[in-house]
């Protein structure tokens, strides 16, 4: 249990990278952070660690990128684009989508 | 955009290969045994993200339509074949009797025992519920979001708890089509029935009651989840507040039947706060104001005319016996059913009134009972003898009693007013109207005010401090306020002034002038104009006579024996000349008082100063208003010392100089001395009464000694009279300000009716002369507004003044105009 409470999480792509990120981070994305959600008690929010079976490493990567980007400018105005490699932004849309960011 | 730097971009990967995307059923068989393990609480087994995954992928294969159906349909089968079940389980026979309307047999506690298992069931139900529907919403969060938004179908949570409604609580219990209880009935009833005994003082556990009360709050009818149709406002809160309205109508009449009204005052409260406690802790803060309302109209507004007529407890109870805290209730409640608070006005204001018209009565009964020689046979001659001075004074007691009982009541309502009403406006203009009705009920009020204002400047204010003295006049002012004919009361208080300042009765002029000044700021400059210039006439003969001193001086008279002089010069239309000397009527001359040389000498020496300063006045002297000072030798007195001063009135002073031309031993009868004088015959036997009759002052020797002076009674100088005192003073017997007997009072009341027609008549013509057309009743309506102020006209005074006008031709009737109208005439 003692993982619900830890502020670190881990988010592991489908082939295998593992993402260690601060819990807010990783809470910014909807999903991820449903979840980690403690009041329903699944098995990610207990071990802390989300498998995400639909996104691969590199994307993964730049989700966490973004996920910390997102925090840091939560509260804002004119926040500079942050800079997306373009072959990546499909996938990265996809990932969005499923993450709910 | 992108493509256009030249850049390729790689097509997603197949991440989702089409090989596990089509098979719906297996991945729904995956979901539903997961959502199994949810409701069974085992979710800890499950990875979240599995499930997301499957359901994501489901949707986005375009199979979000068959997911949504499934589940609902999987909720539905849970909710009823599980979840019903289990609370039915629980509901015991007791329940289903006493909801099917049959008789209520059992015992408060085992009703209230099975209610709450039922809660508690339900309860659990709900939070169960709740819980898994919450995870099961995560977990198919991304077909919310967009197959959901997409047909916009309500999301899979209300959904559910749509579900939740129908599957546990409308479906009936029995197949009987007939019978349609539901546990949403049985609910319902058992919500009330626990309300009902927390009414009745039984404990319940409130947190049970809250809960379901939160999720029928929770539960709407459609679900389009709109505010106004939760389950909570459509199904329970009707019946509640039935249920209230029952309660308390049974409430009202059992309190108005048992307890007085205060204890229906205190119950009230206590209820209305009760129930505010209750929707606030135990039901949904959305009751508060209905419920409120219904114990509003139920308990107070039905009963609380009755409670505030109660004989032995009501409103009028509780003013009598300063019942503030009991009161300040009442006012509480009115105020919350009837912002105006009627009930509560009315019966205040007919208490007010009923104890100023007892006061009045008193008043009248304490001058009745006493017996008054003056009145009945209206000869002052025989009546103003020492007995019958007793009443008079009596009278006077009486009226200042009379302003002393108004101020006390005053005072008692101004405090029940601040303590217990709040000081509020409505109510404060209601006390305001009775005072002034019952005060101007009282025909005599302006003269007994003006009589306590004439008691206290001569008597009452010695020895308080300013701010005594200023606190008294302040509450006699407030009386004044309320006096209409403020005409009359002016009229009596010039006349008790002018008695007050000639005969220098007044303790304070300061007191006085503060008076004055308080009164111009009540009524207005007009009103004390007059008073003022009497104040004036005063002070100029203060300067008048000191000049004469000196102008005496210079002349050089040098008789030593020459008496001095102090005059007081008075604008005969500023001063109530006929208050002064009541006994003429105007027009008559009066009979001049017929002066001893020596005095009359100093009189001509006057009068020549006088006119030599204004010509073209006209002197009269009022010998009746004056006083002064004599040394008597009396030859036979015991004692060192045989000259006495003696301070006497000025018609005495003349009667007395005569018998210095008297041999020792001579006499005159009363005829003679009136031969001689001239004085007035009721003037001149009061004189002699208070010379030759009075114990202590009888420097005169009347034969044959009787109370009464008739008029061939022998008067002789007693040389043999002896006083303790060096300085003494003899008064008149009817010197002070006192009540009117009839005949005067009729008098002043047709003086004071001519007095106001010329007001009137000038009102009308100054209206006339700014509007030179008006209608009749635009007209009277103008002067009854101009005159207000100083008091209340009568409208047939106002026409009649009006005739006289046109008669007059100051104005004229417009023909052919109806309704009747004037055209001033210039």
């Amino acid at each position: 249990m003692a993982a619900s409470s830890s502020p670190y999480v881990t988010l592991i792509s489908n082939d295998g990278f593992e993402f260690i990120v601060s819990r807010d981070a990783a809470c910014v994305a909807g999903t991820v952070k449903k979840m980690l959600d403690p009041h329903s008690s699944f098995a990610e929010s207990i071990s802390g660690r989300c498998t995400l079976g639909t996104i691969n490493g590199v994307v993964l990567e730049k989700v966490c990128e973004y996920l910390y980007y997102n925090l840091k400018h939560k509260d804002e105005k004119d926040v500079p684009d942050m800079e997306i490699p373009p072959e990546l932004c499909l996938e990265l849309l996809m990932a969005a989508d499923y993450l709910h960011v | 955009m992108i493509a256009g730097r030249g850049r390729r971009i790689r097509p997603p990967r197949r991440g989702l290969g089409t090989s596990d995307a089509v098979d719906f059923d297996s991945m729904w068989d995956v979901l539903a045994s997961s959502l199994r393990e949810i409701h069974t609480k085992n979710a800890s087994k499950l990875s979240f993200e599995e499930l997301y995954r499957n359901a994501y992928k489901l949707v986005l294969k375009k199979r979000g339509e068959t997911l949504y159906i499934r589940v609902k349909e999987f909720e539905a089968e849970w909710l009823a074949k599980e979840v019903q079940p289990r609370i039915i389980e629980e509901l015991s026979q007791t329940l289903l009797l006493a909801t099917s309307g049959t008789q209520m047999i059992a015992t408060a506690n085992e009703k209230r025992v099975a209610g709450e298992k039922l809660l508690r069931a339900l309860k659990q139900a709900w939070e169960d519920h709740n819980l898994c529907m919450n995870m099961t919403t995560d977990v198919l969060m991304y077909m919310d979001r967009v197959y959901c938004k997409d047909f916009r179908k309500p999301s899979i949570f209300s959904a559910s708890m749509g579900q939740f409604r129908d599957h546990v609580l409308r479906t009936p219990l029995s197949d009987n089509p007939d019978d349609q209880i539901s546990i949403a009935h049985i609910l319902n009833a058992v919500m009330l029935d626990q309300v009902q005994m927390d009414r009745e003082g039984d404990i319940v556990d409130k947190s049970l009651l809250k809960s379901c009360a939160y999720m029928l709050e929770g539960l709407y009818e459609t679900e389009d989840e709109d505010e106004s149709t939760k389950l909570y406002l459509t199904s329970f809160e009707p019946e509640f507040l039935r249920a209230s309205e029952e309660f308390y109508r049974l409430e009202g009449a059992k309190l108005l039947l048992e307890a007085d009204a205060g204890t229906f005052c205190k119950d009230a409260r206590k209820r209305v706060n009760e129930e505010e406690d209750r929707c606030r802790s135990t039901l949904s803060p959305l009751t508060l104001t209905k419920v409120k309302s219904v114990v509003e109209t139920e308990l107070i507004k039905k009963n609380l005319p009755e409670v505030i007529a109660l004989e032995a407890s009501g409103v009028k109870y509780m003013l009598d016996n300063e019942r503030l805290l009991e009161l300040e209730l009442i006012y509480e409640l009115s105020a919350r059913v009837d912002p105006k608070k009627e009930e509560l006005r009315k019966a205040v204001q007919a208490r007010i009134l009923e104890m100023g018209n007892d006061v009045n009565k008193a008043t009248v009964a304490a001058t009745h009972t006493l017996p008054k020689p003056s009145d009945q046979d209206g000869d002052k001659a025989e009546g103003e003898e020492k007995a019958s001075e007793k009443p008079v004074s009596q009278q006077t007691t009486a009226a200042i009693k009379w302003v002393d009982d108004v101020l006390q009541l005053k005072e008692r309502y101004d405090n029940v007013l601040t303590e217990a009403f709040k000081s509020d406006q409505g109510l404060q203009t209601a006390f305001s109207r009775s005072f002034t009705d019952f005060i101007n009920a009282f025909e005599r009020s302006s003269e007994y005010l003006s009589l306590f204002f004439d008691e206290n400047m001569k008597k009452g204010i010695k020895g308080k401090t300013e701010n005594e003295v200023d606190l008294l006049l302040d509450k006699g002012i407030t009386l004044l306020r309320y006096i209409q004919d403020k005409d009359m009361f002016e009229r009596y208080y010039k006349k008790h002034l002018s008695r007050r300042l000639l005969m220098k009765r007044s303790i304070s002029m300061d007191a006085e002038r503060q008076m004055i000044s308080k009164m111009k700021m009540e009524v207005g400059n007009t009103f004390t104009q007059r008073i003022e210039a009497m104040f004036k006439d005063m002070a100029v003969s203060a300067d008048l006579t000191s000049n004469y001193k000196r102008h005496v001086a210079e002349l050089g008279d040098p008789d030593p024996k020459r008496a001095e002089i102090e005059v007081n010069v008075l604008t005969s239309t500023m001063w109530p000349l006929e208050a002064m000397a009541p006994s003429y009527n105007d027009g008559e001359d009066r009979p001049r008082c017929i002066f001893p040389p020596q005095i009359e000498r100093i009189k001509q020496g006057f009068e020549k100063f006088y006119l030599d300063k204004h010509s073209g006045r006209q002197l009269t002297w009022q010998a009746n208003m004056g006083t002064a000072d004599l040394r008597a030798y009396f030859p036979e007195m015991k004692g060192a010392k045989k000259t006495r001063e003696i301070n006497v009135s000025t018609y005495a002073m003349v009667i007395l100089l005569l018998f210095n031309d008297q041999p020792p031993g001579g006499f005159m009868t009363t005829e003679e001395i009136q031969a001689r004088t001239n004085i007035p015959l009721n003037e001149l036997t009061r004189n002699l009464q208070s010379l030759g009759v009075a114990q202590k002052t009888r420097v005169l020797r009347k034969e044959p000694m009787s109370k009464d002076v008739k008029i061939d009674d022998k008067f002789y100088f007693n040389e043999t009279f002896y006083s303790q005192f060096q300085k003494f003073k003899i008064g008149v017997v009817t010197s002070g300000n006192k009540v009117e007997d009839s005949q005067e009072r009729s008098e002043t009341e047709k003086k004071n009716n001519d007095t106001r027609g010329g007001v009137i008549e000038a009102a009308i013509v100054r209206i006339m002369k700014q509007r030179k057309e008006l209608s009749h009743q635009k007209l009277i309506a103008e002067v009854i507004q101009q005159l207000t102020a100083r008091f209340m006209p009568d409208v047939n005074m106002v026409k009649k003044r009006v005739e006289s006008l046109i008669e007059r031709e100051y104005l004229e009737r417009i023909e052919d105009r109806e309704p009747a109208a004037y055209r001033y005439l210039a």
